[in-house]
């Protein structure tokens, strides 16, 4: 499902096993704009992080609002989207809720790509019981479904957002790690690597100077792809009930509340969903393109249909 | 090495990976806030008659040092001792047997709709590549993966029992009481469920079968003169089949982290519901066994995949 259970990182592990060549921060913006579902895809995000910085100057209303004689209606010309069970302007809580869904995305996905990247490099880099005692981790965590775990953690943790943040990261880490790792393995045999150790650099400068930097390219598939991820799973812990905590605004809880509404005010419900697909679907195009652009089989089919 | 080695190693290995899992869930689950026996006799124990509460920690052995807990516990799960629920009394392997078929019947439905949906789709835009039809396939299947199940389960629910009033809004009707009744109620949670699966199939087969018609051994079967069907059929469709089992294997894998989302939404009684409940009342011992058969699960199933790879692919006996 989900999305929610989406196997996040790990859908990218094709990656794990194929070195995708080095491309140009440059090409590689302009592959990712030529392709037009990625296009569309990052004018969507632009749009989403828009909504959530400037949120206070957007919404109407303030979100925590309530006006009691107008609670759930339909939309008019005061509430474009309606009001909720205790009449807040739903258009203010959905603006809002982008801040939650957006932070969450971010930190989580920026947490675990840092600390997989710190393990693969790791694993990769040394081999033998390091490389093994990292990878057989990995395989252990990978083995619990993924919203379930994440529930779970979040509720050893307690409510509130940085403990959905601090179960996704110990959720995803994995999946970049195994990536990075892949590289790591070829990379560390190029011949600018043998020249910096010739050279008596240390094996710290090494792996974080030489080997770290090139072995990164496909983590910007990753991240984008794990950002969609983390909004399914954390509208899907909010949705479930664990997670940030009412009054604040999260498109998940929304949904929820929304939910028990659906007869009298569909929009309730349907319109907070609406946004987490939107963002999700958001992320999966442009990591879609951005697999493409670094693909090098792809790269080239390309030219020869055009 | 052999098939057999080679499904010998799996076995060792699936096996480490299951202790490294029950000690990762125990560990979990003590991590878990709040005393649990206090919270689960709150109604009916005077917990302030410490004694009274020492015999409760007792009776569950919480008294003993922790890896003697580990150890008593793991001997009782594979004895098919799972515990008592806290919150219901009954024994958590009752619970979780009775309520399995339901969850079974979730998951063969999903995946039927999955296959049903997403295996032509894929195979159709592979070899309809860049046609208005691969345009709309994939399309779809990327919208497949990204729509979250519960959004996609209020817009069902939303039409087919609200407006159209067609379908029951939820609620589970067993198959045996009333087979009629049953598949209505659950069409549209397996559709749901099935949803993912169908656009992550869709997008797996489509690159897996343009990856091996890329292969020179394709090339070459065209240029001796083969036919187009006999080149997909006996040449591309083996080499083809292998990722598509992976994909298979996890999606499967997956479907009880969407079974905790639609079974709550459409109330059904099954796996996912006891799981999420047991979250919320902090009923540990249901905790544990429902993370140790979602790992078990997903360790079956890629247990399977890889045995089902080895028979493939013979190189992946190999290099593995």
């Amino acid at each position: 499902m989900s999305e929610s259970e989406k196997p996040a990182l790990a859908t990218t592990e094709s990656l794990e096993t194929r070195r995708i060549s080095q491309v140009g921060m440059k090409a590689l913006v302009r592959t990712l704009l030529k392709h037009k579902l990625s296009r569309l895809g990052l004018t969507c995000i632009c749009l989403l992080i828009l909504m959530a910085i400037f949120a206070p100057v957007l919404a109407p209303y303030h979100p925590n609002d309530q006006d009691l004689y107008n609670v759930l209606k339909g939309p008019s010309k005061e509430h474009w989207l309606g009001t909720d069970n205790v009449g807040r302007d739903l258009l203010s809580r959905i603006l809002y809720g982008a801040r939650v869904s957006m932070t969450v995305a971010t930190f989580a996905t920026l947490g675990a790509i840092m600390i997989g990247a710190f393990f693969g490099l790791l694993a990769g880099f040394k081999g033998g019981v390091i490389d093994s005692i990292i990878m057989r981790t990995t395989d252990t965590f990978m083995v619990f479904p993924g919203l379930i775990f994440i529930l779970m953690m979040a509720a050893a943790l307690g409510p509130g957002m940085k403990n959905v943040v601090i179960a996704i990261i110990l959720f995803g880490w994995t999946g970049a790690a195994r990536i990075i790792r892949g590289q790591v393995l070829a990379v560390r045999e190029e011949p600018y690597v043998e020249a910096a150790k010739a050279s008596g650099a240390s094996e710290w400068r090494i792996m974080f100077k030489y080997v770290l930097p090139n072995s990164i390219a496909p983590m910007i598939v990753v991240t984008a792809l794990a950002m969609g991820a983390a909004v399914g799973m954390e509208a899907g812990a909010a949705f479930l009930g664990i997670g940030v905590q009412p009054p604040t605004p999260s498109w998940g809880r929304e949904l929820r509340t929304g939910y028990s509404y659906l007869e009298r005010v569909p929009l309730f419900s349907i319109a907070p969903g609406a946004l987490i697909t939107l963002a999700i679907l958001s992320f999966t195009l442009v990591g879609d393109g951005l697999r493409d652009a670094l693909d090098p089989r792809i790269r080239g089919e390309g030219k020869k249909i055009k | 090495m052999g098939m057999k080695q080679y499904i010998i190693r799996r076995l060792i290995y699936s096996f480490f990976i299951l202790a490294a899992v029950s000690v990762l869930v125990f560990a979990m689950v003590r991590l878990l806030p709040g005393d649990p026996i206090r919270a689960a006799m709150q109604q009916n124990v005077d917990l302030t008659d410490d004694k009274i509460v020492q015999e409760v920690r007792a009776r569950y052995g919480l008294d003993k040092p922790i890896h003697v807990q580990y150890v008593i516990w793991l001997t009782d799960f594979f004895q098919g001792d799972w515990g008592i629920s806290l919150s219901s009394g009954e024994p958590v392997l009752h619970m979780f047997l009775r309520r399995l078929p339901v969850t079974l019947e979730l998951f063969v439905g999903a995946t039927l709709w999955a296959w049903i949906i997403g295996i032509p789709m894929g195979v159709l835009s592979a070899l309809r590549r860049n046609s208005w039809l691969d345009a709309s396939f994939t399309t779809v299947s990327v919208l497949g993966v990204s729509i979250p199940s519960f959004w996609e389960a209020i817009l069902f629910i939303y039409l087919f029992a609200v407006i159209l009033k067609i379908l029951p809004p939820s609620g589970y009707v067993a198959f045996f009481d009333n087979p009629v009744q049953n598949l209505q109620s659950v069409l549209m949670p397996t559709f749901v469920m099935g949803t993912h699966a169908a656009g992550s199939f869709a997008r797996y087969i489509r690159s897996s079968i343009l990856e091996v018609l890329n292969q020179d051994y394709i090339r070459t079967a065209r240029a001796k003169g083969l036919r187009e069907k006999a080149v997909l059929i006996k040449h591309a469709a083996k080499p083809a089949m292998t990722p598509i089992v992976t994909i298979v294997g996890m999606s499967w894998a997956h479907l009880l982290s969407g079974s905790f989302i639609i079974e709550f939404m459409f109330a059904i009684p099954g796996l996912g519901r006891m799981g999420l409940d047991a979250v919320f009342a902090r009923d540990f011992p249901v905790i544990q066994a429902t993370l140790i058969v979602g790992a078990l699960n997903v360790l079956l199933m890629n247990l399977a995949v890889d045995i089902a790879y080895g028979f493939l692919d013979p190189r992946i006996r190999i290099t593995k």
